[in-house]
């Protein structure tokens, strides 16, 4: 047993990593870097980034509050909340985003949302959007897990030592939350460079404008220019890969997901 | 003082009934009952976490029912002590001062005195994961004790300590407590702690006070069967007494013994192992029981040794292992049973079925 499972172990290391190095290498390192600096590749990182720290930032905005009640409240229709709530982790991305298209394309709510202002069909908001709806069960997941483990007896004891119900959130259940919000915004951060299936349905895939990264990588193989495509995909690599470190490093302390 | 008038309250499934309770200025308090009783359910509906289903609560006069828990002064140390991790141990036991928008100077001095009190000075920028079950404890008084509470609620504080640290920590409680001259309610189930800190106790069973008094009145006078076999006083036994002058005689098994009461019926006879004395011949004494009797089991425990005596009905006495061995004592040894009349209590047993 011990040969055979040590075996099979060592394989699936060199598939996994032999797969992505081919990828890395498959360009000559100077075309790799040439690529890396062309307009295209340098705009598809900055819209990622921007995006992806903008519907990374919303995600805790909405996601901590949300988790302390899954975690610290009850009230009817919790279960239901729950499993509405986290539903799209187990959803398609292109779901989530046929989903969005569809109510911001055809509903009055949406063609009013619209005409205030919040244009999200095919534009960069779209993205932020798009990614939003796909992380965000990520995030209330992870916070809630680790509100959870957090006896509310702190907050019982600051609340005998002069705290309000918030003051008692903010100055002891937020900071003893700190490792799972550090590792949930890496977590919906890395998950948002890389949404394509959402972003690609609500967002569009136009050249220089909804361009991120995934997107890029997807316009510059179908159109022949895998040199390109190759650069985006070994950022995104480069991205999963400090993404998976930054977790480990921060999972000795609390177990998240 | 601290009144409780009826209070009921649930959180989950624990849930305490009609509690009513007076607690005086400067008392040690001691709430024992078994796992379960909802005692920390009590502790934390007086602390204001929750809010009763029913009844008040009034501190020196005022209702403060309704108030928020950081209104009422009233400390919490749990079992687990509950430091904040994420900070010092200065900035725990400085924690509610903060609150209160107390100047940095004035604080520093508080936390200074009273850390000087605890002897934890020395611990002062350490981070409570650094920290030993003892000092923890410490820090967590601290952080209740420099408030100044008007009632500080301590659920089980030495459960997670070992007896020989428990016994020591207790005393020196004790001690800061009554320095301090602070109001105690605290919740246990060592007995050693309700003999060595309580001025009163009360004995709680599924969500309701069934006895409260000094410890020696409550440990002397069982008011039911649950309180006595929580107390351990291990013999109890039910029979049928019938006035004679001044004491009863209790029927049971074929034989008797005395009891100082006036309670006529049937009854539950309690009697601490302690106060039985076993002898090979009658023993000459001025203790008006002494039933022959024939050993059934000796059960060792630690460096006392449990006899159990079949007397007509079982009996429980203690003895050293010394006494033991010097009486020759096995299984089927004839002995005396002595002990006084007045070492017996009686408990009416329809109060049991009231109850």
């Amino acid at each position: 047993m011990r040969r055979i499972s040590l075996a099979l172990t060592a394989l699936i290391f060199c598939i996994i990593s032999g797969t992505l190095l081919c990828l890395v290498l498959y360009s000559p390192l100077p075309v790799l870097l040439a690529s890396l600096a062309n307009p295209e590749i340098h705009f598809a990182i900055m819209l990622s980034l921007v995006t992806g720290i903008a519907s990374t930032a919303i995600c805790i905005a909405v996601a901590v509050p949300v988790a302390y009640a899954l975690a610290r409240y009850t009230f009817p229709g919790k279960r239901i909340a729950t499993l509405v709530l986290t539903l799209p982790l187990t959803l398609p991305p292109l779901v989530a985003g046929i989903a969005l298209l569809l109510f911001f394309g055809s509903t009055p709510w949406g063609k009013a949302l619209e005409s205030a202002g919040f244009a999200v069909i095919f534009t960069p908001l779209g993205i932020v959007v798009a990614q939003v709806f796909v992380n965000l069960p990520y995030m209330i997941r992870i916070m809630r897990s680790s509100f959870a483990a957090i006896s509310p007896r702190y907050e019982h004891v600051a609340k005998t030592l002069g705290c309000t119900d918030t003051g008692a959130f903010l100055q002891v259940a937020l900071p003893m939350a700190r490792p799972g919000i550090l590792a949930g915004t890496v977590i919906t951060w890395s998950k948002a460079m890389g949404e394509f299936g959402a972003v690609l349905m609500l967002a569009g895939v136009t050249m220089m404008r909804t361009e991120t990264l995934p997107i890029a990588l997807y316009l510059n193989i179908s159109t022949g220019d895998v040199d390109l495509a190759v650069a985006a995909a070994t950022i995104l690599i480069a991205i999963s890969l400090a993404a998976l470190c930054a977790v480990e490093y921060l999972d000795r302390d609390v177990h998240v997901v | 003082m601290l009144t409780l008038e009826s209070l009921s309250a649930h959180v989950g499934d624990f849930r305490i009934r009609e509690i009513s309770l007076e607690v005086r200025d400067r008392e040690y308090f001691i709430i024992i009952g078994p796992t379960g009783a909802g005692k920390t359910v009590l502790l934390e509906t007086i602390a204001g976490i929750h809010q009763p289903d029913a009844g008040r609560m009034l501190l020196d006069g005022t209702d403060i029912t309704a108030l928020e828990p950081r209104l009422r002064n009233i400390g919490m140390v749990y079992q687990d002590y509950m430091l904040f991790p994420h900070l010092t141990v200065e900035k725990n036991i400085a924690f509610g001062l903060r609150q209160k928008g107390i100047a940095v100077q004035e604080r520093r001095a508080a936390v200074n005195e009273t850390s000087r009190v605890l002897g934890i000075s020395h611990l002062l920028g350490r981070y409570p994961e650094t920290l030993s079950g003892g000092e923890q404890q410490r820090a967590a008084l601290a952080r209740a004790l420099v408030m100044e509470p008007r009632v500080l609620l301590l659920d089980e504080p030495m459960s997670a300590l070992d007896s020989g640290t428990r016994a020591r920590i207790s005393r020196e409680l004790l001690a800061i407590c009554k320095e301090t001259q602070t109001t105690v309610i605290q919740i246990t189930h060592h007995f050693e702690e309700v003999h060595a800190l309580a001025d009163r106790i009360a004995i709680m069973q599924d969500g309701m006070i069934v006895q409260s008094g000094t410890p020696s009145d409550v440990f002397l006078h069982p008011a039911n069967v649950f309180a006595a076999e929580f107390l351990c006083i291990g013999n109890q036994i039910p029979g049928m007494a019938v006035p004679e002058g001044r004491l009863a005689r209790v029927g049971t098994g074929g034989q008797s013994f005395y009891a100082v009461s006036d309670i006529a019926g049937p009854v539950i006879a309690t009697l601490h192992p302690e106060d039985i004395i076993v002898s090979r011949e009658p023993f000459v004494s001025s203790a008006r029981n002494c039933l022959p009797g024939t050993v059934t089991e000796l059960v060792p425990a630690g460096s006392t040794v449990r006899v159990i005596l079949d007397a007509g009905f079982l009996l429980t006495a203690v003895l050293t292992r010394e006494s033991c061995r010097d009486l020759a004592l096995e299984q089927g040894s004839r002995v005396y049973a002595t002990f006084k009349a007045s070492a017996v209590h009686l408990i009416a047993a329809a109060h049991e079925n009231q109850g």
